[in-house]
């Protein structure tokens, strides 16, 4: 885009609301694909016999109930990277929408006092 | 008023940009973000050592501790919960506001780009329009932050002289080949972070944005 940004524009970028649900999903799909890949990465290494596969990323079970490393652990770990993944994605865009409220509300609170 | 107009022109560059205004944005947004990191990564480190307290009573804190390396004060106590929301509101804050930082300045100009509608609304501010991703400048940002995190990470444990030994870093090979738990192993680290980060940036831009526009077609 070439052409020459407006001062509303501007002010509208710094106050646009970000989507609650479009980044829950997103942080979601991002959170569902790095856990599985990073399952199914450890699985594809080769290790010697009797010796276990990625003992520490399966100390995620202890919050992670019935994840593991073992190719069913990459659709365990697919859905709960999407669960953690929303739910981050769901507080920071709350968060993110709450906090441009509230610091209008102050700016607003401001300038109503610098006009008396 | 002139003055006013002559302000106004003064601030502007050749195309008519307001450029004083467009650093304000940046500024004010790269601060908003930092809290809402901050605030989060805080909450999180929180609530994940009391989480680990109930669950594993004197046992907790074999992995979580670890963080002491970097939170210095930290354990995994009831007082070390607000030491670790501390660091952490420290840290992802800043790591927040830098990439915000870095974001709006790859933007710059384009930032109308990451407006679902350039149609000037009634009030840009009471009545917001919704924000849209820009997925190139998000990747470069975060991609240079945490490539850049990395490496200061691994800097920190080799001056502070326990490379040797810190065999968790070390576990980080396993996905990015090449990494090692040294100065040239964490720029190796860096470089492969920030492609790993920039493609998944660019991910979850298209899907943000391809969410955003189904749902607010009528805009």
């Amino acid at each position: 885009m070439n052409r020459p940004v407006k001062d509303h524009e501007i002010l509208a970028a710094v106050f646009a609301k970000m989507d609650v649900f479009g980044l829950a999903i997103a942080a979601g799909v991002l959170g569902a694909l790095g856990l599985s890949v990073a399952t199914a990465v450890l699985l594809l290494q080769s290790v010697p016999e009797s010796y276990p596969v990625g003992p520490h990323l399966s100390a995620l079970a202890d919050y992670l109930p019935g994840y593991s490393v073992s190719w069913g652990g990459v659709l365990v770990g697919a859905g709960y990277g999407f669960l953690t993944g929303a739910v981050a994605g769901f507080a920071g865009a709350v968060y993110w929408n709450l906090a441009h409220y509230v610091a209008l509300g102050v700016m607003l609170i401001s300038s109503a006092e610098l006009a008396d | 008023m002139g003055n006013y107009q002559n302000m106004q022109a003064a601030n502007r560059n050749a195309n008519g940009v307001n450029l004083k205004l467009l650093d304000a944005a940046i500024r004010f947004n790269a601060m908003m973000l930092g809290l809402t990191g901050g605030t989060v990564a805080a909450v999180v480190v929180y609530f994940a050592t009391q989480t680990s307290m109930v669950r594993w009573g004197e046992d907790s804190g074999n992995f979580l501790g670890l963080l002491a390396v970097f939170f210095p004060g930290y354990s995994v106590t009831s007082g070390g919960a607000w030491i670790g929301a501390f660091w952490a509101f420290v840290y992802a804050g800043v790591f927040s506001w830098l990439s915000y930082r870095l974001y709006g300045r790859v933007l710059g100009t384009r930032i109308s780009e990451v407006l679902l509608s350039t149609t000037p609304t009634e009030n840009p501010v009471l009545k917001p329009s919704i924000m849209r991703l820009h997925g190139m400048s998000l990747g470069v940002a975060i991609g240079t932050m945490a490539g850049v995190g990395l490496f200061c990470s691994t800097a920190w444990l080799v001056v502070r002289g326990t490379a040797d030994e810190s065999v968790h870093a070390a576990l980080l090979s396993n996905y990015i080949p090449g990494y090692s738990v040294s100065i040239v192993g964490g720029l190796i680290g860096a470089v492969q972070l920030f492609v790993f980060a920039f493609v998944a940036c660019l991910l979850l831009a298209a899907v943000y944005n391809k969410i955003v526009e189904i749902r607010h077609k009528s805009v």
